[in-house]
């Protein structure tokens, strides 16, 4: 009973967090929607990720993100405060978790995105596009594609998500950063030997990172190399009896983050692997490395301080 | 009394002599036994990884005690991974094939399958609710989905049963109900689940073979073993059966206690076959029908048989699975019905 009590008592709360918000976002409206009421028609053409031209205003005020990766973006190049809508998962930076919700990355409510009046609607991969852009496309309000397959790829969504927000300086000055952090990375693992490494997304079933993601990129860079990368796919299902013959001499645990409980410890076809024999299984933050965003650089630093500790000691 | 044992005996007799029935049940038992075990053997030496065939054939035939140089790489591969998969393949497929014969033969409804009666939804609402509330306590989830099953079962029974008894039609529609109703339970309870496990449970759902620990493998054996043998016990009664309910309990069949064990003993197999391996589909169809088709309808064989058969089907289709887009796996479930669904709208048509 007294559980159903929280519940309940959550349910007030979340409520109450809504309607906050819906009320904040429309105190914010009226505030915008007094200045640029002239430039209204103003509007300009960019290309998204998947190659579709949209139509866009030429100064976007009203953004809602469908991943946690472009929310991060968003905030990094300096846009947070246009983010009327995010999802469940966006809980970084801390402002994030305040955005008003539109459900979680799988299943957005429409309706809700539709009553947040966005300019933009920003989606992470082209899963479950056709459904969205009709609806929203009736609304007047644009989908924004994203597709990075490499570390590349996300500093490129961020530079077209900087330009979508009219913030180029300061995505550049990150991308500048970013790029500066991972040459160093690279170059203080550059003469070491390249460490096999077995990506473990979820042990039971069994996930891995394919050829398609951008982690089979950043473990290269970090000084390894994925035992999946020619898996075709991003996030393949592995078969047990190939993990076995895998041998990978360390495994990283994506864990601890938004997404998962569980993932804990390496997956059983690995008990006699190098990797589980000398103890090099390693967890890290999911959220550093699942979502590719500024943080990934994070995931980059720390996936490379445990592939090649020796390499980073001063 | 004496009335319903020559009742029964005429019925028998109609069938063939019962010794000539035991001949020709241990024949064709042997028969797809030795095929099983064959199956078994080659399909161990097909996978992602490929080992030699020769070495791999000796090792399998020593039971693991010579190493027939293999490296132990290759051993383990063979033992703890490729073996144990197709032996719970095989348990999975001769517990759903016989209880979907137990199941036809009971309601009267030759579309009477664990599946498409929900039954199957049952149990997998019963392992989610088990892996939800009791995530850390292993032998909950066959418990809870035996649970599950005997409940969808005891569901779909009761809102069939009209003032004339269950007829098939109103069967497959009470099973329909039950089937969506807990799919959107399914649906419900995944949605509330954070999104890595929504993703194993997916695969899961479509019937995966490859997450069951050494322990549930063993329960999933006795249980395939002992139940069919139990239901096949019962092949009498469940021929009688089949003439109607009404006809049955004139000829002397006690038939709610018949009822009973056999939707207790259905239900277990179903259960533990779902929480080992989630919902494998048509096996508890396709299966029995093609038994019936080529060995005629005699319980005392069909159920048996059947048990044999579905566990060959399932080891075959799971060796699929696991091999046409190595090293990736598909859900063995995905298998089954892409075989099962048109044979069955071939049977369908033949009539």
């Amino acid at each position: 009973l007294s559980a159903r009590i929280q519940k309940n008592s959550l349910a007030h709360l979340l409520a109450a967090i809504l309607l906050l918000a819906v009320v904040c976002c429309f105190l914010s409206c009226s505030r915008s929607s007094n200045a640029p009421q002239t430039e209204k028609s103003a509007t300009r053409e960019v290309v998204d990720e998947a190659g579709r031209r949209l139509r866009v205003p030429t100064r976007v005020e009203r953004i809602v993100s469908l991943a946690p990766n472009l929310t991060e973006i968003v905030y990094a190049v300096g846009a947070g405060e246009r983010l009327v809508g995010d999802t469940e998962y966006c809980n970084f930076p801390a402002e994030a978790t305040h955005v008003a919700k539109v459900g979680d990355t799988l299943h957005p409510s429409v309706e809700r995105i539709i009553a947040l009046r966005p300019q933009v609607v920003l989606v992470s991969t082209a899963s479950q596009l056709e459904s969205f852009t009709k609806e929203l496309a009736e609304h007047q309000i644009t989908v924004y594609v994203t597709d990075p397959h490499d570390l590349e790829g996300v500093f490129q969504s961020v530079r077209n998500l900087g330009e979508l927000c009219g913030e180029t300086t300061t995505a550049e000055d990150l991308i500048k950063k970013l790029r500066a952090r991972t040459s160093a990375v690279e170059k203080a693992v550059g003469s070491a030997k390249v460490v096999r490494v077995f990506y473990q997304l979820s042990d039971r079933p069994l996930y891995t990172a394919g050829r398609e993601s951008f982690t089979t990129d950043l473990i290269r860079r970090a000084g390894g190399v994925s035992v999946t990368a020619d898996v075709p796919g991003a996030w393949p299902r592995y078969s047990d009896e190939s993990a076995l013959a895998s041998q990978p001499e360390a495994i990283i645990l994506p864990t601890g983050g938004s997404m998962s409980s569980g993932n804990g410890a390496a997956a059983d076809p690995f008990k006699k692997s190098p990797a589980v024999l000398a103890g090099r299984v390693y967890k890290i933050n999911e959220d550093h490395l699942n979502r590719p965003g500024p943080r990934l650089v994070d995931g980059l630093e720390e996936l490379a301080h445990v592939l090649h500790p020796e390499s980073f000691k001063q | 009394m004496t009335a319903s044992i020559v009742a029964s005996q005429t019925y028998a007799a109609s069938l063939k002599g019962t010794r000539a029935t035991l001949r020709r049940t241990l024949f064709w038992c042997g028969v797809l036994l030795l095929l099983l075990v064959a199956a078994v053997l080659l399909t161990a030496l097909v996978g992602s990884e490929s080992l030699p065939a020769k070495e791999s054939l000796c090792a399998l035939l020593s039971g693991g005690r010579a190493t027939c140089g293999l490296t132990a790489e290759q051993s383990a591969i063979l033992f703890e991974i490729r073996l144990p998969r197709i032996l719970l393949a095989a348990a999975v497929g001769a517990s759903l094939a016989s209880a979907g014969a137990g199941y036809q033969s009971l309601l009267r409804n030759p579309l009477a399958e664990p599946y498409l009666l929900g039954i199957s939804n049952g149990a997998a609402v019963g392992t989610m609710v088990a892996l939800v509330f009791f995530g850390s306590v292993e032998w909950s989830r066959p418990v809870m989905a035996f649970a599950g099953a005997l409940l969808a079962s005891l569901a779909v029974y009761q809102l069939a049963r009209g003032r004339a008894g269950a007829s098939p039609e109103r069967m497959i529609l009470a099973g329909v109900i039950v089937t969506t109703f807990l799919s959107s339970a399914i649906v419900f309870i995944t949605t509330m689940m954070d999104a890595t496990r929504v993703r194993s449970f997916t695969f899961w759902l479509l019937g995966d073979l490859s997450g069951a620990t050494s322990r549930l493998l063993v329960v999933a054996i006795i249980v395939a073993i002992a139940g069919s043998l139990l239901l096949t016990a019962f092949a009498r009664p469940l021929n009688l059966l089949m003439l109607g309910e009404r006809d049955a309990f004139d000829l002397g069949v006690e038939v709610g206690r018949v009822r009973i064990v056999v939707f207790l003993v259905a239900g277990m197999l179903v259960g533990t076959s779902v929480a080992s391996s989630g919902s494998v589909g048509y096996v508890g169809l396709v299966v029995p029908h093609l038994v019936r088709l080529s060995l005629g309808s005699d319980n005392r064989i069909t159920i048996p048989a059947a048990g044999l058969s579905g566990a060959l089907f399932v080891v075959v289709a799971d060796t699929l699975a696991r091999t046409v887009i190595a090293p990736r796996e598909l859900p063995v479930g995905a298998i089954t019905a892409l075989i099962g669904a048109p044979l069955f709208i071939y049977l369908l048509r033949r009539g």
